[in-house]
């Protein structure tokens, strides 16, 4: 039981892959997200296609900044900024990505993530749920529940 | 891991195409209960698909996903969430006038956070009557940057480190299920704004908030910009914010309740 907490389990260990394995996994990931894309909306392939184009190069501007900027923020943060930064309204050219970008729908881009997810649930995360036992899952959702009323309060009180 | 691995390991990337499309194909449900209704959508259908062929949930899954998947499945979350980062990081961008106006209460909303440890906190110690694994456990929401905290902090093979894993496992779990009920049911009552609820989805996790503010859009489908921008606003925030807040204020105030509240560490057992 300690052993499967000390090496086997450590998700906060950053996923050793390399700049080009992660290229090269995005693009599977954009691929699925183009069948998604086309499936569950009314964009074309080739609208989805160049908005996935344009999404997976903030993602690898992302990963460059991640790797080579000094100070360590995760790289889903230099993503987003990358994001935020070539959709200001005064960036030059915003309106053309926008534009492009518009025809891939945001929670479709959600869902092969989850479909990897649950794939990847591993034995020893079923057994440490199972040991945990029910008063750790009790004390989950109320974390959660915490996490989520605390802050709509607070906001709604400043808003 | 080897590019060629990557894309050799096309069992696993044609599985999630089936089962995005799958997903995809039955859309968004929403099942209607007393207070509100609860929307289930098609990311989390991909969860369940997920686990439903994960060969360490029913083992006869073992024929289409082996070992060999689970673990190159698990790179891949952090890479299938990227694209979806960028994009909300797109929504962000063209709205920074309103996330501007909404300054004040998307930068102090953070300290709501500390929500976990007011309501989780009292009911592992005094009812519950858990040990110091409900500091580990309550004082954040458990994700990958406060596991580090308490791992650097206690290590992981701690009380409080089981406490921390524990929730992080369920959250695994079930976390998107919950917040997306939360916000489906909260945003159908009216008891709350929808930015205020759109904020709260920043919950410092990409697929969490992709529940939440999934099930809030499609609750409230006309502020659909509004809500996805401040939901993203507040998750990039709390990526930035969520670890000072924790190792400056959560944890230390977790071990000073513990202190006062808790059962105290017996060199004997008992009592």
């Amino acid at each position: 039981m300690s052993d499967i907490q000390s090496q086997t389990l450590d998700p906060t260990e950053e996923a050793k892959l390399g700049l080009g394995a992660h290229a090269a996994a995005l693009a599977v990931v954009c691929v699925i997200a183009l069948v998604g894309n086309t499936v569950a909306t009314e964009n074309t392939v080739p609208q989805g296609l160049v908005g996935l184009i344009i999404l997976w190069v903030m993602c690898m501007i992302g990963m460059l900044l991640t790797k080579f900027v000094p100070f360590k923020l995760p790289s889903v943060a230099w993503i987003s900024a990358v994001g935020i930064l070539a959709t200001m309204p005064w960036t030059p050219g915003s309106a053309w990505i926008l534009d492009k970008v518009s025809h891939v729908n945001f929670l479709t881009l959600a869902t092969p993530c989850l479909a990897y997810a649950g794939i990847a649930i591993a034995k020893r995360e079923i057994e440490i749920a199972k040991t945990s036992g029910w008063k750790i899952a009790v004390v989950a959702v109320l974390v959660m529940t915490g996490t989520y009323v605390g802050s709509a309060i607070v906001a709604q009180a400043f808003l | 891991m080897p590019i060629k691995d990557i894309l050799l390991d096309w069992r696993l990337h044609l599985t999630v195409l089936v089962i995005t499309v799958i997903a995809e194909l039955i859309g968004v449900i929403a099942v209607p209960i007393g207070i509100g209704s609860i929307l289930l959508l098609p990311l989390l259908y991909a969860f369940v698909l997920g686990l439903l062929i994960n060969p360490n949930v029913i083992s006869a899954a073992r024929v289409l996903i082996r070992d060999r998947e689970v673990h190159a499945a698990s790179p891949l979350i952090v890479v299938a969430i990227m694209p979806f980062i960028a994009k909300f990081g797109t929504i962000i961008g063209p709205s920074m006038d309103k996330i501007i106006d909404a300054g004040p209460a998307l930068v102090l909303q953070e300290l709501g956070n500390l929500g976990t440890i007011v309501l989780a906190f009292p009911v592992a110690v005094l009812v519950l009557r858990m040990g110091r694994e409900s500091i580990g456990a309550c004082f954040s929401v458990a994700r990958e940057p406060n596991i580090a905290i308490i791992a650097d902090k206690y290590g992981l093979k701690s009380q409080e480190g089981a406490g921390v894993m524990g929730v992080y496992v369920i959250g695994t779990l079930f976390g998107t299920f919950i917040f997306a009920i939360l916000a489906s049911i909260l945003a159908t009552t009216g008891a709350f704004s929808v930015e205020a609820l759109a904020m709260a989805c920043g919950i410092g996790s990409g697929s969490m908030m992709a529940a939440c503010s999934g099930a809030l859009v499609h609750a409230v489908p006309d502020m659909e910009e509004q809500i996805l921008a401040l939901a993203g606003a507040s998750n990039v925030l709390t990526y930035a914010t969520g670890l000072y807040l924790c190792v400056f204020v959560a944890l230390p105030l977790t071990e000073k309740l513990y202190d006062l509240l808790g059962r105290k560490e017996p060199s004997k057992t008992g009592a």
